[in-house]
């Protein structure tokens, strides 16, 4: 019985102890992200230029080669590479 | 001289190397949790070979271990007298396990490798982390009325937490005779998550709530919080919750501190690299080779095949089945007081089992609407997770040390 009851307080203690702290550890991450925000300069993301996602990017002879070369093997010689394009 | 006619004398011996061969079997085979079983069932055929003086003997309460027929205080005698009189086994364990020194190292593995975004995104689906916990507490009162003591039953309910190094840190404080069947049991459950979480949502969860799509209930009450700088807010993190975690819960420091010390020195990114790679790879593979066969060596026969042991298997499925279903049953009364619902399965990954339980919500979820990508959301409660149960086990060991 005096078992049960450290068993029933242990239950009580425990349970609300793990929801209190993560409950502070959201709360303390919301300030976090207030202060970070507020702090921290946005993270630069580097934006492709119009031009360089416009324009298809031309392959390179080698890679073409060895596509040509894999698709020569791999079809027996009878499948033809008539476009390659980079997606 | 070789060990046969003693095996024949003690029929036990050949129950624990089927046990053995089992493990073995579902490690290598079955790839179950392979990196912890194989060293845990080599651990325990080592272990069991009479003559060998592989298997861990485990000191009472006062410290007392019984040397070439002599009682001595293990902590009175120096590491090589343990090496010499013991054997090697029992110098690994006394000085890397009994110190509780090798959980702590792989938590901070852990955290090496654990990405605390998904969790800073989703900060509301956290909470289902610590009602997850539940069952932790649960099985630690059905115990007691079984029988056990409080530190055995504390021992037996943090397997619900679905956490191995948490298990056997709390475990080492409280009932180190039980060290290797719950290991076993809380590894092995691990392992089985895949098969536990879909029978307990099966039986919790109807289609509808499981259809509920989170990007959908997104689009329609949008978050409020907007992160500017995730990079930089990830390094404050791991800085600010040990702080916090360390004046509210003192004993948890040493499980969620190394946590939280791996993942700020993966977070820092190039200047602390080498630090991240030797705590992700290198020290955490030795630490689990060590704590695996030194956790399968405590399995002798004597200390394995009794009643204790089953009960903690029947016991720690069922801390891990409550857990997952107490989670899913705090978001289902969460949806009956919010307009924007959320999908059950993330309440049923509020236990560790990291990424393991978030994967295989993932998959029910997506069974039900091929769209309905839940992995993400499932994180947060699932990270959260692996920092209530260490918060648990800090509270009991406080408690009951």
């Amino acid at each position: 019985m005096e078992n049960l009851d450290l068993g029933l307080m242990l239950m009580a203690v425990g349970m609300i102890t793990v929801f209190a702290i993560l409950l502070i550890v959201i709360y303390l991450s919301k300030l976090l992200i207030a202060i970070v925000n507020k702090v921290a300069p946005e993270e630069v993301v580097v934006k492709k230029t119009a031009a360089a996602s416009a324009a298809p990017a031309a392959i390179d002879p080698s890679t073409m080669a060895a596509i040509k070369g894999a698709v020569n093997i791999v079809t027996g010689g009878k499948g033809k590479v008539m476009k390659v394009e980079r997606i | 001289m070789t060990a046969i006619s003693n095996i024949i004398a003690d029929p036990s011996f050949l129950a624990m190397y089927a046990i053995a061969f089992v493990l073995l079997y579902l490690g290598i085979c079955k790839h179950y949790e392979p990196l912890l079983l194989v060293p845990i069932a080599f651990g325990v055929l080592l272990a069991n070979f009479p003559g060998g003086e592989m298997g861990v003997i485990q000191a009472d309460s006062n410290g007392m271990v019984e040397v070439n027929g002599v009682m001595k205080n293990i902590w009175e005698m120096s590491l090589p007298e343990i090496a010499h009189d013991l054997g090697i086994m029992n110098f690994l364990y006394y000085m890397l396990i009994k110190t509780g020194f090798l959980p702590p190292v792989i938590f901070m593995g852990v955290g090496a490798l654990t990405d605390f975004g998904p969790m800073l995104r989703n900060l509301r689906l956290s909470i289902f982390g610590a009602a997850a916990q539940m069952g932790i507490f649960t099985v630690l009162l059905v115990a007691i009325l079984m029988g056990f003591t409080p530190q055995e039953a504390a021992s037996l309910g943090i397997i619900g937490g679905a956490d191995g190094p948490t298990a056997i840190f709390t475990t080492i404080k409280l009932a180190p005779h039980l060290l290797g069947p719950i290991a076993i049991a809380a590894y092995s459950y691990m392992a089985l998550v895949p098969v536990i979480i879909p029978l307990v949502v099966k039986l919790l969860c109807t289609k509808k709530e499981l259809m509920i799509n989170m990007k959908e209930q997104e689009k329609l009450y949008p978050s409020k919080t907007e992160i500017k700088n995730l990079r930089v807010l990830k390094i404050v993190f791991p800085i600010a919750v040990t702080t916090v975690v360390a004046i509210f819960v003192p004993t948890a420091v040493s499980l969620v501190g190394m946590l939280m010390f791996g993942n700020l020195i993966k977070e820092i990114g190039s200047d602390t690299s080498r630090l991240f790679d030797a705590a992700s790879n290198s020290i955490m593979n030795a630490a689990t080779i060590f704590l695996g066969l030194c956790v399968g060596a405590t399995m002798t026969s004597e200390a394995f095949l009794n009643w204790t042991t089953i009960g903690i298997v029947i016991g720690g499925f069922l801390a891990f089945a409550l857990s997952i279903a107490s989670g899913i049953c705090m978001v289902k009364i969460f949806n009956l007081c919010s307009k924007k619902k959320i999908n059950p399965l993330i309440g049923a990954t509020g236990l560790s089992a990291v990424p393991m339980a978030s994967r295989v919500a993932n998959d029910i979820a997506t069974k039900y609407d091929p769209k309905n990508h839940v992995l993400n959301y499932c994180m947060s409660s699932n990270i959260s997770g692996v920092i209530g149960s260490a918060v648990a086990a800090g509270v009991l060991i406080s408690f009951l040390q």
